[in-house]
């Protein structure tokens, strides 16, 4: 498993299952998904209702970039009062289902991919303004541009973790996203500066990544986030800054969606594979140990001394 | 901080893995603890046109690691082939096509392949649960006479390779007596009981006093689902039916079987009422199906719990007899107790009364033993003993349950290991845990 998913994988099955006509049955589950964010599935009416709430650590600031409008578009109908304790509910009736396959699969997907359609909100604010800024800068010249379109758009911060956020910066010509990361653990933080480093100079090397965006690591701040307030300027070097930039190309409509669901999980798939590659270290660890134990267990003293003895029933030593 | 993380709960069973959140009230995956490996192909194309082994390494021991299946060979791979892995039903599929091989790195309850369970977790954890290890804190289970190596491997890999916030092991057997506390049954919540743990390999008799397993009396008994399953097959095949797989014969036992009170009423009760005679119909892949008749094996196939002499040779003890002599190798003070709360765990005890079954043959076993010693006393009266089997509800994956009980308690976290305490003291910390829900506990 080298990628992660973007949809939440006990939704899916469950609503998979719900749907495909079996027996309607209670449910009454509490679903974690990454970064703090909760689910709740529940029949709170009747079999046939489905509940699906969802809590994000961050909404409300979602909110303020359009993640109401966002979630309107994709469950529309289905949208119901939130639940107590939770930000967002959709009600799924399954005596009221889309009649054919295609579009039940269609709806069971929509809702796994609650979460990232949650955390779309500003980045897809993002992008429309880097192509009304792109729309406008088209009319000036470099030098002539006023001023809004030059510096670009503001920072939208998104605090997904405790500690951690997510800042995204539209410009004419590009979008910016940072991820400000925290490790706690020292060994993470040497395997993620590896990491981040292979980021950077994979792209140099490899040709076949020189279309992708282009990632940038640091210990401090990058400029873009200046002036950005709540932002702790503490260099013992557990935070640190990695930026993406995104380009024109990045951004065209049909690209769109696809990207920002991989730039959403980007921080959960980092430490994923410091995790696993803790784990492949572990695997040769135990290989080697296995060795060596086997060496000494095959190991003998080269000069062991034997005991012989005589018919007669003397003893006396022999070297070698 | 306002809402707390749930905490994950996994139990890794031999045949299954349950995983979920602790405060449900089912887990949200159960799926076969197997891991596929890209091995096949490995173990013949491994060391050649891979890198040469690191050249410190005595020439014997490159070769020589062969035999030791596909871990040996991803210590020598330098790409992404550690991720190249299915676990649970995806793996049996993955095991069905070439180039992935499956293994179980669980074996009688014990974990064997740390390799396998390393990413058999890891993918647990990102791909289906989906949480960030940092922020949740995991309760896992383990077998009774899990060797404390085991727990400190287990406590290395969670901490280490996961940074999980917070650790705590406990014995499935505990766990199963806390998930009973939610039958009607139970009054007070005691974790002094026996255990009758039937998966699908192999049936456990564990006493447990005050939340401890008394280990030098547990007794196992090589009968459970899987030769319920086989007795059926060969019942299915003893009539000639058109349909014998050992999935119809699992089908029919989860179905339609049940225990009854005597085999040799019930046969009468059958010849009696035909209408006790069922058709099953099977539909196989290509759409065909085939009914086939289900009789005598509906009473028959849990019956080799209680008399073991019809389906098998060797073992011959039947299971109530197990359970009292397991009560009687007990300490003395402990013994009502145990005999009070006879708690069922796992898919095996699910058949339709099973519990009523039990408790009467144990009843009988130890009024006649009252009797014997009140006839030998001469005259002296007993008091009687109690005995009572608990059923109930969540039966079917009881350790988990009582995980998901334990875990959503507010000292729940208290009890735990902390990653902080972890990197204090070390691995041996796991050694002990804190009773979780025992007496002192709200």
């Amino acid at each position: 498993m080298l990628l992660l998913d973007y949809h939440n994988v006990l939704i899916h099955s469950l609503l998979t299952e719900r749907f495909s006509g079996s027996t309607p049955v209670s449910i009454d589950q509490i679903v974690s998904d990454f970064d703090g964010v909760t689910f709740h599935l529940s029949t709170p009416e009747s079999k046939t209702k489905i509940l699906i709430s969802i809590q994000v650590k961050c909404f409300r600031e979602l909110v303020q970039y359009g993640a109401q409008q966002v979630l309107e578009r994709e469950y529309g109908p289905y949208i119901v009062d939130p639940e107590p304790g939770y930000d967002f509910s959709v009600l799924i009736d399954l005596e009221n289902l889309p009649a054919e396959q295609e579009a039940k699969d269609d709806l069971i997907t929509r809702l796994a991919l609650m979460k990232r359609n949650a955390m779309a909100a500003p980045f897809e604010r993002a992008f429309d303004e880097f192509a009304k800024l792109s729309e406008e800068a088209s009319r000036y010249t470099t030098e002539s541009a006023p001023q809004g379109v030059k510096e670009g758009g503001e920072v939208m911060a998104i605090h997904y973790r405790e500690e951690e956020a997510i800042y995204i910066k539209a410009s004419h010509d590009r979008v910016t996203v940072i991820f400000s990361t925290v490790f706690r653990e020292e060994t993470d933080r040497i395997f993620g500066k590896v990491f981040l480093q292979e980021f950077v100079d994979a792209r140099r090397r490899v040709l076949t990544l020189q279309n992708a965006p282009q990632v940038l690591f640091r210990n401090d701040p990058p400029l873009e986030l200046a002036g950005v307030p709540g932002l702790q300027n503490v260099n013992d070097g557990t935070l640190s800054y990695v930026t993406f930039v995104l380009f024109p190309r990045h951004l065209t409509p049909h690209r769109r969606y696809e990207n920002i669901s991989h730039i959403q999980i980007f921080r959960d798939y980092f430490h994923y594979h410091i995790k696993a590659s803790k784990a492949y270290i572990h695997t040769r660890m135990r290989k080697r140990t296995a060795d060596f134990l086997q060496v000494l267990n095959r190991a003998r003293p080269e000069n062991e001394e034997r005991e012989r003895k005589t018919a007669s029933g003397r003893t006396f030593r022999v070297q070698g | 901080m306002a809402s707390q993380t749930p905490a994950v709960v996994m139990d890794n069973g031999t045949g299954y893995s349950k995983l979920g959140f602790a405060g449900n009230d089912s887990p949200s995956f159960v799926f076969p603890t197997a891991i596929a490996t890209k091995a096949g192909a490995g173990s013949a194309a491994g060391s050649a046109p891979g890198r040469p082994p690191v050249a410190n390494k005595p020439s014997f021991l490159a070769g020589g690691g062969g035999g030791g299946g596909a871990s040996s060979h991803l210590s020598t791979k330098r790409g992404t082939e550690d991720l190249d892995y299915f676990i649970g039903d995806e793996a049996l599929a993955a095991a069905n096509g070439p180039g992935y091989a499956i293994n179980y790195p669980i074996r009688h309850g014990q974990i064997e392949n740390w390799d396998h369970m390393e990413r058999f977790w890891s993918n647990s954890i990102f791909k289906y649960l989906r949480v960030e290890p940092e922020d949740h804190y995991f309760l896992l289970t383990e077998p009774p006479l899990n060797p404390p190596e085991n727990r400190e491997n287990t406590a290395e890999i969670m901490f280490e390779s996961f940074n999980c916030a917070g650790l705590y092991i406990a014995v499935q057997a505990v766990l199963a007596l806390a998930a009973s506390w939610t039958s009607s049954k139970v009054t007070d919540r005691s974790l002094t009981g026996t255990v009758i743990d039937s998966g699908d390999g192999v049936t456990h008799v564990i006493p447990v006093a005050e939340g401890y397993v008394i280990g030098s009396s547990i007794k196992s008994i090589p009968i459970a689902g899987r030769d319920i399953t086989y007795f059926v097959q060969s019942l299915l095949r003893d009539r000639g039916e058109p349909d014998s797989s050992l999935k119809t014969a699992e089908k029919v036992k989860e179905e339609y079987c049940y225990v009854c009170p005597d085999i040799v009423k019930e046969f009468a009760r059958y010849d009696r009422e035909p209408d006790r005679f069922l058709k099953h119909t099977v539909t196989a892949p290509n759409g065909r199906s085939v009914s086939i008749d289900v009789g005598y094996e509906r009473f028959l196939a849990p019956e080799i719990f209680f008399n073991p002499e019809i389906y098998s040779s060797d073992f011959l003890t039947p299971l109530p007899n197990v359970v009292d002599g397991v009560i009687q190798s007990s300490p003395i003070d402990v013994r009502r107790g145990l005999y009070k709360n006879i708690v069922l765990s796992g898919g095996s005890t699910l058949y339709k009364d099973f519990g009523r079954r039990l408790q009467r043959d144990i009843r009988h076993l130890v009024d006649a033993r009252i009797r014997a010693s009140e006839a030998r006393s001469g005259g002296a009266r007993s008091g009687g003993l109690d005995v009572a089997v608990v059923t109930h509800k969540r039966q079917r994956h009881g350790p988990w349950f009582g995980g998901s009980l334990l875990g959503q308690t507010p000292e729940f976290r208290s009890y735990c290991h902390t990653k902080a305490e972890y990197d204090e003291i070390g691995p041996s910390i796991v050694r002990r845990f804190a009773l979780l829900g025992g007496p002192g506990s709200a």
